[in-house]
């Protein structure tokens, strides 16, 4: 039976823009943004290939508490150039992490909080973006060290190229059903790949693979949550007090490269026959 | 007075087709046919001239038999006289470039209205009249009788019964035309069952129907009505709210008929929040007169929705509708029933407003989706889409579109154009003149293909305003409001912002400020679903979108 008064009530996360997403997780006491449109810190670049910039270039940084934690959320525009990652915007993550990495140092930490919705880098900006994603990782690698990095990706972009890394390297990962996660994205792999390989708009085959459930199910993202704002909120609460726990995913290379040698290029790929390689050579699923 | 004359013969029909019949018995095992003997039948079925129905339907398409009709030898067979609802399939044109038909009555072309043009044009294809899907079946009764039907069913038996269940459509209308003229009825079936006893039920029964054959893959159909909430912009909403407000409450609309369009499927998804919040439960939006839209769900689930008589399905809907019988028209077996020619007959006498979108608009409020590279025909938006005269009962919207003055007043159907200003492209939608004019002189047609005539549409609804045109009291004053309404478009920019003005003082154009819709509150958040995975969790897991809406 539907529980209509429910559904209304679910208010969603995934159609929220970047700064309405933090300011719905944020505590509503103190919140504040850092770098925000009125700074205008726009693109240097995109107005020499006639494209139109937007005052906070994409990128959304928010700081607040959540739960009386001391928090920073960087949330990425899904609707500025497709989620990309530009110089400026890509900056602002880098010195918002850099900030919470200096505060950690002192001991006064500030969880980060990622909110990656992101194609990757903007194609426009090429190795100026590449540079500043660059420099994201650096910082999520040197934050894990004093606490939980905590990545989010609710849809519809999902999170592709440099930033796909990023999101690997946070200590926990959150994700919807509608999420994906890959370094490449369907389109890219269709074109190097051809359509036999992999074929774009085969939605199912697309999400049985790159989707929030899958990645999930083979440990590559730690918790799977609906696209609710409270249950995301919720969800968050739980994890910024969590306690740092070791990082199987991005330092137990020979487990990866035992699970690579297990794979057969030529047989095509599915939900379950990846689901069974993880299950054996990383204990997921 | 002659001697010599004999008596008239009064079943020369009759006689044809058992004579017909006759050339393919051998074929024949009860009803059935091998597949492989389909072009024999075929052959000894229809000659040449013959009036021929391959069923294309809004949906449902008997592919099997008019692939086996385009391999047919042009030598043998030729100039047929093709009537379709839908022409939706290659094929459906492969008769006329083959040269095994010539000449085309039909009511809708969706997705081959590009080519349907170009063959228009260069002669390949006469077209006798493109139709409103009522008109047309109405001409089988008695000017373009068919000698010869091609129907498509899930399940057929050995003595003819067909189960077309869901996807029933137009089969009953077409199929009766021949089966009562002497003509010959040929079904495709998915499945052949032995007898009555396995079949769902029966909706076309046996004795109507002459040769049955087994496709060799299940009818192709196509899911028209699926719009995924994710591409519903903050403008949709935005004119979505002005029209509940503007129009639906301010008229008290109770049955209605939606166009397929975003608009209106953000109509759909506002009800049950922004509806409810204007306190218009019960009030408007009860009977539907509508396929099974995905969009309709949450306000069904929230109790807005009293009945819903469907002209056809959409894939993934099924087993929703079937647990929801109190709503829509089932069988004892619990599968929707869809007629198209009772449904379009509903939203002509029936229904109090039909609502929907279209791609160019003139000054006079003619509207038109004929666009130069595109015959698309209309199917059944000119019936729908039109005040029916022989209507006598009121409701109280018809009655309210009534001039109080006059005692032997009546009321009219709302017929209204929900239009964004500009289309993809920035193209404007108001234009001088309609595509339709140059259409019709190319490709010889005796009628510009004009979809809503302005002097049907009661209310032209842009991101701009509402103009009540059925409160025009003149010619000038009408083109005046909609040109109110138009926006930036240069019919627009010639709008005297004096006699605008003067307008919405008067009522007969509103602004969204007159209206009290704020732009501001128009986000998306404010639809009950966002998503097909939302539609999906409103069904509560009953709908089961096709693969390509998926995303999860």
């Amino acid at each position: 039976m539907t529980d209509v008064a429910a559904l209304l009530q679910r208010q969603s996360f995934v159609e929220l823009p970047a700064r309405s997403r933090c300011q719905h997780l944020l505590d509503d006491a103190d919140q504040r943004e850092l770098l925000g449109p009125f700074e205008r810190l726009t693109s240097p670049w995109l107005p020499k290939q006639n494209i139109v910039t937007q005052s906070d270039d994409g990128v959304v940084i928010m700081r607040g508490t959540l739960g009386d934690t001391k928090v920073v959320i960087a949330a990425v525009e899904p609707a500025f150039q497709g989620g990309s990652m530009g110089e400026v915007g890509g900056a602002k993550i880098a010195g918002a992490l850099a900030c919470a990495l200096a505060d950690a140092e002192n001991g006064d930490p500030v969880v980060p909080i990622l909110l990656l919705e992101t194609g990757g880098v903007r194609l426009q900006e090429a190795n100026c973006g590449l540079a500043a994603i660059a420099e994201i990782h650096d910082m999520i690698v040197a934050l894990r060290e004093h606490g939980p990095v905590i990545g989010v990706i609710t849809g519809p972009v999902g999170c592709f190229g440099g930033m796909s890394i990023a999101a690997g390297l946070c200590s926990e990962l959150i994700v919807t059903r509608e999420a994906r996660l890959g370094l490449n994205g369907p389109q890219v792999i269709e074109q190097e790949a051809g359509v036999d390989e992999f074929d774009s708009r085969d939605r199912p085959m697309i999400w049985s693979l790159l989707g929030g459930e899958q990645r999930v199910a083979t440990g590559l993202a730690e918790a799977l949550v609906g696209d609710d704002v409270a249950a995301i909120r919720d969800l968050l609460a739980r994890h910024v007090t969590a306690s740092p726990k070791p990082l199987a995913r991005t330092t137990d290379i020979a487990r990866f490269e035992a699970l690579l040698e297990t794979v057969a290029p030529t047989e095509r790929a599915t939900a379950r026959t990846t689901r069974d390689a993880f299950a054996q050579t990383t204990g997921a699923a | 007075m002659s001697q010599t004359q004999t008596p008239r013969q009064w079943n020369t029909r009759a006689a044809e087709k058992q004579r017909r019949l006759s050339t393919v018995a051998h074929l024949l095992n009860d009803k059935i046919v091998d597949r492989a003997a389909i072009s024999d039948v075929l052959y000894g079925c229809i000659a040449s001239g013959d009036r021929v129905i391959a069923e294309g339907n809004n949906q449902k398409q008997a592919d099997f038999l008019s692939r086996a009709l385009a391999d047919l030898d042009p030598a043998r067979v030729n100039d047929l006289h093709m009537i379709q609802p839908s022409v939706g399939r290659p094929e459906h044109l492969a008769v006329f470039e083959k040269g095994i038909a010539k000449k085309l009555d039909f009511a809708f072309s969706g997705t081959q209205s590009h080519r349907i043009g170009q063959l228009m044009m260069d002669g390949t294809i006469a077209v006798g009249a493109i139709h409103t899907y009522i008109e047309l079946y109405a001409r089988l009764f008695v000017d373009l009788i068919p000698k010869v039907v091609l129907t498509a069913a899930f399940k057929a038996d050995r003595a003819g019964n067909l189960y077309t269940g869901p996807s029933t459509e137009d089969t009953p209308a077409l199929v009766e035309a021949a089966a009562f003229s002497g003509g010959i009825v040929i079904a495709q079936a998915n499945e052949i069952v032995e007898d009555v006893t396995g079949l769902d039920r029966v909706d076309i029964p046996g004795s109507w129907v002459d040769i049955v054959v087994e496709a060799d893959q299940p009818f192709y159909i196509e899911p028209l009505f699926t719009r995924d909430p994710r591409h519903i912009t903050d403008v949709q909403i935005f004119m979505a709210m002005m029209a509940i407000k503007g129009i639906y409450a301010e008229h008290g609309v109770a049955s209605l008929n939606h166009g397929i369009g975003f608009n209106t499927a953000a109509i759909e998804l506002l009800l049950p929040t922004y509806g409810e919040k204007l306190g218009l439960k019960g009030k408007i939006a009860k009977n539907w007169v509508l396929n099974p839209h995905p969009t309709l769900i949450p306000a069904i689930e929230s109790g807005w929705v009293e009945s819903v008589h469907c002209f056809g399905t959409e894939l993934g809907m099924e087993n929703y509708v079937a647990a929801r019988g109190d709503v829509f028209f089932t069988g004892h077996d619990g599968s929707l029933r869809s007629n198209r020619a009772f449904c379009q007959l509903a939203g002509q006498y029936a229904a109090d407003m039909f609502i929907g979108a279209t791609l160019q608009i003139d000054p006079d409020g003619n509207s038109s989706t004929v666009t130069t590279s595109r015959v698309s025909g209309f199917g059944g938006a000119p019936n729908l889409g039109s005040d029916a005269r022989g209507r006598r009962h009121a409701t109280p919207a018809w009655a309210d579109m009534a001039d109080d003055n006059d005692p032997l007043a009546r009321g009219r159907k709302l017929v209204v154009q929900m239009v964004e200003t500009f289309q993809a492209g920035l193209v404007p939608t108001f234009v001088d003149e309609l595509d339709a004019v140059t259409v019709a002189q190319k490709a010889n047609l005796a009628v510009p293909p004009v979809m809503v005539y302005g002097d049907d549409t009661t209310h032209l609804l842009t991101e701009e305003g509402i103009a009540y045109l059925y409160r025009a009291e003149s010619i000038e004053e009408r083109r005046a409001m909609i040109a109110a309404v138009a926006g930036v478009t240069p019919l627009g920019r010639s709008a005297d912002p004096g006699q605008t003005k003067r307008l919405r003082e008067a009522g007969k154009v509103q602004w969204p400020a007159d209206l009290g819709v704020s732009r501001a509150e128009a986000t998306r958040s404010q639809l009950a679903a966002s998503s097909i995975a939302d539609l999906v969790d409103w069904s509560g897991g009953l709908y089961t979108p096709p693969p390509r809406f998926r995303s999860w």
